[in-house]
């Protein structure tokens, strides 16, 4: 039995369910799925409805390694960089189980934290068309609402950006998939059946996030 | 018109502005999208003088070319494991680095690195990540990871 919610409440829930996904079952995606998935990004809002978001959808299974392979060496670089200088160390200097902490820094060393692109079963490259104002602000927009979509349709995505983020990578994302001069790859949205529901994680309360009138005068109280 | 004579603080100051505007627009995530930052130099000046296949003699090459050319009065390397650790003295664009330092900003840019990540990369097929800038002692002092190869899923 479906549970019944009022518009606020179902869009809430929405946002609320949402989960970065990164395993997914082999069960292939629908092109129904697909297709109202791409419809939400349609209707994104763009500075000037300009809509400069362009997407290429990524199924072939040796593709789909290559993405996984640009996504996990630029996350493994990276992160590597933040383990060498102790800036990861400092990020999770709070938390005591060693062997938690051990396999979190493993885990993002070695770039396993976006290389399971390899394994999505349907990717979403997000392009944007150089030629406007507000390239990053709008495709961003039209990521939001694959991934609601996505929630809403009882998917699993997470969004990636390590294979993009490094001019070196998205050089090579740019051969692999042909994309011109004129065109940025924003991102990669992976795309497929959760493998099991996930937990929320944290976020800071509002009274740490909104101000009132001015930077830094508290709107909210905190609450005691 | 001639660039010839142009000043050196004029040049300075427009690398730190554009610097400090792509800083201001894309924070810490700004040091990715530079990291190809002196390519076209790496390719006339540097890569057909590297003949050698390990990265110690690579390296040697780089810090020759800058000294050279003038751009570093000195320049020297450490490697310990998978980490390579340059010292830059007397670099054409310290100036550059110290205003970002002064504005509370982490440099996030270097061209002997990125000379250096080039170099391997382009010649080794081995992934470089610059992973620190500091500016102490009037050097700067990089760090670099050195990764064995690039990932496949084959």
């Amino acid at each position: 039995m479906s549970e019944q919610y009022d518009l606020v409440e179902a869009t809430m829930k929405i946002i609320q369910d949402r989960r970065s996904i990164r395993q997914y079952t082999a069960e292939p995606g629908s092109e129904e799925h697909l297709a109202t998935i791409l419809e939400a990004a349609r209707q994104a809002p763009s500075g000037e409805n300009a809509q400069p978001w362009r997407f290429i959808i990524v199924k072939d299974e040796a593709t789909r390694k290559q993405l996984g392979a640009i996504a996990g060496g630029g996350s493994g670089r990276r992160f590597t960089a933040e383990f060498v200088t102790e800036k990861m160390q400092a990020r999770f200097e709070s938390l005591e189980d060693e062997a938690k902490k051990k396999a979190i820094f493993e885990k993002l060393t070695s770039g396993r934290v976006s290389a399971f692109l390899a394994d999505a079963p349907v990717s979403i490259v997000v392009c944007g068309r150089k030629d406007v104002w507000d390239l990053p602000y709008d495709t961003s927009a039209a990521i939001e609402n694959i991934l609601l979509m996505v929630t809403a349709l009882g998917l699993g995505a997470c969004w990636v950006i390590a294979p993009c983020i490094d001019i070196r990578d998205e050089e090579r994302l740019k051969d692999l998939l042909g994309v011109p001069e004129g065109i940025k790859v924003v991102s990669i949205i992976g795309v497929g059946h959760p493998t099991r529901p996930h937990r929320p994680r944290p976020r800071l309360p509002l009274h740490e996030l909104v101000y009132n009138e001015a930077w830094d005068v508290a709107y909210y109280e905190e609450e005691a | 018109m001639s660039g010839q004579g142009v000043s050196l603080d004029y040049v300075n100051s427009i690398v730190y502005d554009l610097q400090k505007a792509f800083w201001d627009e894309r924070g810490k995530g700004a040091r990715f999208r530079t990291t190809t930052v002196g390519r076209d130099y790496f390719l006339d000046k540097c890569l057909p003088r590297i003949g050698a296949r390990k990265v110690e003699p690579i390296v040697e090459v780089i810090e020759q070319v800058l000294r050279e050319e003038g751009i570093v009065a000195g320049m020297s390397h450490e490697i310990d494991g998978k980490l390579l650790r340059l010292t830059v003295q007397g670099c054409l664009h310290e100036s550059v680095e110290q205003s970002l330092v002064a504005k509370g900003v982490e440099p996030f840019t270097c061209i002997p690195a990125n000379l250096v990540v080039l170099a391997i990369e382009e010649t080794l097929d081995r992934p470089v990540e610059l992973a620190e800038i500091k500016v102490e002692d009037g050097a700067c002092h990089m760090l670099l990871a050195l990764f064995d190869a690039r990932p496949t899923f084959d």
